[in-house]
């Protein structure tokens, strides 16, 4: 039962990881490969050290530590997510020529018609 | 469940490589900061179920070192995108 908990877990981290390392590298621009690798530290790690928690037990030494590492994680991981996009904007990296709105460079988050950057 | 750590610890490998290939492909340096950010993450989780596979706890040390300060990595990397060296 505990293994057939720990195996689904596993899984379903594993396939979010796939699928963000995937849209890593099919996504059009910077920005959405940004939000991609967030997808892939939320959802892809964080089920994956909940089942190496599950396996071990939480008072375990790699229980516990996969608890630190999953804190960390959730502290860490939007901070630099963030830092990056906003380097990103800042040093000039053009969104991709679909993108509907430029919230810095409008002002109100309503782009009109046509508006690319 | 020695089996089950093993295998998550070589499909995170493997995933790994599809990230490289952004790694040596991105037209900006935000890609490619973005790809390696990843991968040190993946890096982290690979190296913790191997310590918990091969059951050597000097391991977790590492992959405790790769999480925190990976990050640190990709703050100093955006600081110089904006505004420089210094």
């Amino acid at each position: 039962m505990r293994e057939a908990i720990v195996i689904a877990l596993a899984v379903i981290g594993l396939a979010f990881t796939l699928s963000g390392a995937v849209g890593i590298l099919r996504m059009p621009d910077v920005y959405s490969r940004i939000q991609c690798s967030s997808k892939t530290v939320t959802m892809g790690a964080l089920p994956m050290l909940i089942a190496l928690v599950v396996a071990e037990g939480p008072v375990s030494s790699y229980g516990s530590r996969a608890l630190l590492v999953a804190v960390l994680l959730l502290i860490l991981n939007p901070a630099a997510s963030h830092a990056l996009a906003r380097a990103a904007y800042k040093s000039g990296v053009p969104m991709w020529r679909g993108a509907v709105t430029d919230e810095p460079r409008e002002g109100d988050g309503r782009a009109d018609d046509g508006a690319a950057p | 469940m020695a089996p089950v750590f093993l295998a998550v610890a070589i499909t995170e490998l493997a995933i790994t490589v599809l990230l490289f290939i952004r790694l040596a492909a991105g037209p900006t340096i935000s890609d490619r900061i973005v790809a390696l950010n990843t991968m040190s993450t993946q890096a982290a989780l690979a190296v913790l179920f191997f310590a918990a596979f091969a059951g050597r706890t000097i391991y977790l040390d590492v992959s405790l070192w790769l999480a925190s300060f990976s990050y640190l990595g990709a703050i100093v990397w955006s600081r110089y995108l904006e505004r420089g060296l210094l």
